[in-house]
């Protein structure tokens, strides 16, 4: 059984949340300081997030 | 440096989940066990991240910043030099005494292999260390976000060692854990973007060596003498104070990082944390060195961006890490730099309470004061112990905040207490013939040697000498320190010895899986030998390319 504990979906869903954050940081606001940075890094965490999120459901309980 | 709605949403963020995971772990917490060893169910992948993010505090992610922004790339030795040859020796030759004489912790294994007075001695230094140092990693984070944010000591302090005493009241050594690994991720992730925006600001490696002095960007070549690097160290010293003496006495005696290894689900996994750890490890100085380096060299080319100055015109080193953040991130990545930052502090504040909980429960009250308690009133114990380690490093931060001189006090105690260990471990577990009074003795002595040592010799002005006339003048207070580590280890190994030739030892048969002439060899089919070579030569490679 998965469980919430597992601690790779408790970091999945933290950088997808932070990804998604940076991402809508660099869609919705105008900014002058290396804007494009949100959109690597948000789109990097996001990803880190998702994929943190696939071992979870993909992983045995024995990892988690 | 100013924060805006989507930086405080991470923040809020990621205090929302360190918080919840200690409300979800919280219902597995039935024992002492449970609460203080993780029950030694973890897995290694995180054993492995947990034993490298239990260092990666606020001393290591600002201190090595503000090293590599002073010295250069020389600061590496403490990863290459120092930390990893010392992480594959405690999973090679003592994880299997540590984790197979099924010791809850590193004191506890003294009183097996020598008496319960090496351990006292042990556990009183150690639970006094950790609550200073956590309560130092405290002050320190309230400082930085007072400059940094303009939050005001008391709001800094009361947040973060509130949430800290939140999640490990209530999870115990598992949510520690769990955090510090979701802190590795977020740190790494979190200062990495600004080693990238700073090399190409710089124009990459090449622009950055341009304009910085040709001895900060080499490791190993200007260390023929001490006169001839920033450091003030020579070669020698470096390799036997800090690569030897002062690494592997932090590395493989220092509960707080054992702690991660000693709770993995077999021996195997427990001497493959450390080795496995050692490879993230070897790339943090990419993390946590380069910020330095790169906000030197940015400085001195001139670029809008300059390191800031403290109010007496000194260049401020320790705000080479922030001020970069500050400077280069816009607002999003800006709030997840400041929950780096703050993660760092948390996480070192974290593991500091989690070791000194266990020392405490196991080694001071179950040893000394009840000896014959239930395991309820352990895990009784264990958590009013964690409550007095925050109250405590609260109370530190307070005192430091005080006293200036307090934190470089502290520092330099724990210096002469740590370097002497490693020879104390290393005779009792590749010598038989050690005995607890030598054990003890060497210890004690050893320390105070450093002390005396430091007494006699003199750097910088005003370090040292205060015993009168300095015997020795060092070229700076790290020359020193490592050359006091190095008089401290030869004399507690020395001292151990010549009293354990005139002492009793302790029968072979008690000595059965402590010692490892009396220690039957395994066959285990997953041998961390292979890969503890692998990460060795990764480590040469690494002090070649930049040697």
């Amino acid at each position: 059984m998965k469980k919430l504990t597992d601690l790779r979906f408790i970091i999945g869903i933290f950088f997808s949340l932070c990804g998604l954050i940076l991402l809508l940081c660099y869609f919705l606001s105008s900014q002058n300081n290396h804007p494009e940075m949100n959109l690597y890094a948000g789109g990097l965490m996001f990803l880190f997030g998702l994929v943190m999120l696939l071992l979870f459901y993909k992983g045995d309980v024995e990892n988690a | 440096m100013q924060l805006s709605f989507p930086d405080y949403l991470i923040i809020s963020l990621y205090f929302i989940v360190v918080l919840s995971v200690g409300f979800m772990i919280k219902y597995k917490i039935k024992t002492t066990n449970d609460f203080l060893m993780s029950s030694r169910s973890v897995p290694l992948w995180i054993t492995s991240l947990a034993f490298i993010s239990a260092n990666l505090g606020a001393q290591e992610v600002i201190g090595m910043a503000a090293s590599g922004a002073k010295y250069g790339i020389m600061t590496s030795h403490f990863y290459w030099l120092g930390a990893i040859p010392a992480m594959v020796f405690l999973g090679i030759f003592m994880m299997p005494f540590y984790y197979g004489s099924r010791a809850r912790s590193v004191p506890e294994y003294l009183a097996l292999r020598f008496d319960d007075k090496t351990r006292s001695l042990n556990a009183v230094a150690f639970a006094f260390m950790t609550v200073f140092s956590s309560g130092i990693s405290l002050y320190a984070l309230a400082l930085l976000l007072k400059i940094i944010l303009g939050w005001s000591f008391e709001f800094s302090v009361f947040t973060a060692a509130g949430i800290v005493l939140v999640y490990t009241f209530l999870g115990g050594l598992t949510s520690a854990v769990y955090n510090e690994v979701l802190q590795f991720f977020l740190i790494v992730l979190g200062i990495a973007p600004v080693v990238f925006i700073g090399l190409h600001e710089a124009g990459g490696w090449e622009g950055v060596a341009k304009n910085l002095p040709q001895s900060m960007v080499h490791t190993w070549k200007n260390m023929g003498s001490a006169s001839d690097n920033a450091m003030g160290v020579n070669w020698w010293s470096m390799a036997m104070g800090l690569g030897f003496v002062l690494s592997f006495g932090y590395w493989c005696t220092d509960f707080l990082v054992v702690q991660r290894a000693m709770i993995a689900r077999s021996m195997s996994a427990a001497q493959r944390t450390p080795i496995i750890a050692s490879f993230p490890k070897m790339m943090m100085p990419f993390i946590v060195i380069f910020p330095g380096l790169i906000a030197m060299a940015l400085t001195n080319a001139g670029s809008d961006f300059s390191l800031p100055l403290k109010p007496d015109g000194r260049t401020d080193f320790d705000m080479a890490l922030p001020s970069l953040i500050a400077h280069y991130y816009p607002s999003g990545l800006l709030g997840v730099g400041v929950t780096a930052l703050l993660a760092s502090f948390m996480s070192g504040m974290a593991g500091n309470v989690t070791a000194f909980n266990t020392v405490f429960t196991f080694d001071i009250y179950q040893a000394y004061i009840k000896k014959n308690g239930t395991d309820q009133h352990y895990l009784m114990v264990g958590k009013m112990a964690t409550v007095f380690g925050i109250l405590a490093s609260i109370g530190t931060a307070y005192l430091t905040s005080g006293f200036n001189n307090l934190n470089d006090f502290l520092q330099l105690v724990f210096s002469f207490v740590n370097a002497p260990l490693f020879a104390t471990f290393a005779l009792g577990m590749f010598w038989k013939r050690t005995t607890g009074h030598g054990a003890f003795w060497g210890l004690l002595l050893g320390t105070l040697l450093a002390a005396v040592f430091h007494g006699i010799t003199l750097s910088e002005g005003d370090k040292g000498g205060w015993l009168g006339g300095p015997v020795y003048v060092f070229q700076s207070a790290m020359g020193q320190a490592f050359a006091v580590a190095t008089v401290a280890w030869i004399g507690c190994f020395i001292i151990t010895i010549l009293i354990s030739l005139v002492t009793r030892p302790k029968e072979e048969k008690e000595l059965v899986g402590l010692v490892y002439s009396l220690t039957p060899k395994l066959k285990e089919s997953k041998s961390p030998v292979a890969i503890a070579i692998v990460m060795i030569v990764l480590g040469l490679i690494l002090n070649l390319i930049f040697f």
